[in-house]
């Protein structure tokens, strides 16, 4: 009878980055940047033309992102700007819009 | 002491045989905790403490949830994500590194050990912990 056995390994080569901001959130730049490089991530090894080709498309998905992103902020403050204003404070209801 | 690298906890290995951990859980199961340099983990360490973890602005003792992905196949490699988990609003510093554990278990297992690699601080803004690319190469948990 032959003894089997399997190798598996878990591996503690793993990095977490830290992105911080002082004195403000991040802009929806810098979040789509962070989204798009969960969605598209390019290898270091494909061939140069694919690599380009695939670097550009995840730039301009990144812009595409980008800008919903300042829609949906755009469009969140108006629910904000409502509920403040219903609330009784326009003046600082007035404030968030012209944020 | 100090962090002194990453680290799968070995405990963590062994519970998932045991299947304590379960990755596909909706929610309120993985938790990160934030460190100073003061905390000396390492692939040894095997549960939460509250010890050395770093206080402030918006910060809860325990850290936040986070979401995991559910685990998928990558060729013959398995692997768990974690979405990227932001801090929102809040003033801390010294920060040099994180345990993941899971609150859904009991005694708080931990998960694994994260060094920052330097002191990290946010003044009133947002600390975000950025999970690497889910592939086989570079996901957090891998079992290859």
């Amino acid at each position: 009878m032959n003894n089997m056995s399997f190798g598996v390994s878990m591996s503690n080569d793993f990095k977490v980055g830290v992105e911080t901001t002082d004195n403000r959130g991040f802009t929806p730049e810098e979040t789509a940047k962070r989204c798009v490089s969960k969605i598209i991530n390019v290898s270091k090894t494909a061939p140069p033309e694919i690599r380009d080709q695939a670097l550009a498309y995840r730039d301009e998905v990144e812009k595409v992102i980008a800008v919903y992103m300042k829609q949906a902020i755009q469009s969140d403050r108006t629910t904000v700007y409502n509920a403040i204003k219903d609330a009784g404070q326009l003046k600082l209801a007035e404030y968030i819009r012209k944020m | 002491m100090a962090f002194n690298g990453n680290f799968l906890c070995t405990s963590f290995k062994v519970e998932l045989m045991k299947g304590v951990h379960n990755f596909t859980a909706a929610s309120n199961q993985f938790k990160l905790a934030l460190y100073d340099n003061s905390a000396t983990f390492t692939a040894a360490t095997t549960a939460y403490t509250s010890t050395n973890e770093i206080s402030g602005t918006n910060y809860t003792a325990k850290g936040n949830f986070l979401t995991s992905v559910t685990p998928v196949a990558s060729g013959t490699t398995a692997l768990a994500d974690f979405a990227d988990e932001v801090f929102s609003t809040v003033t801390i510093s010294a920060v040099r590194g994180a345990l993941i554990f899971n609150e859904a278990a009991t005694g708080d297992p931990t998960v694994c050990v994260l060094d920052f690699g330097a002191d990290k601080a946010a003044s009133s803004g947002d600390f975000t912990i950025v999970f690497p690319t889910a592939d086989a190469s570079n996901a957090i948990i891998r079992i290859a």
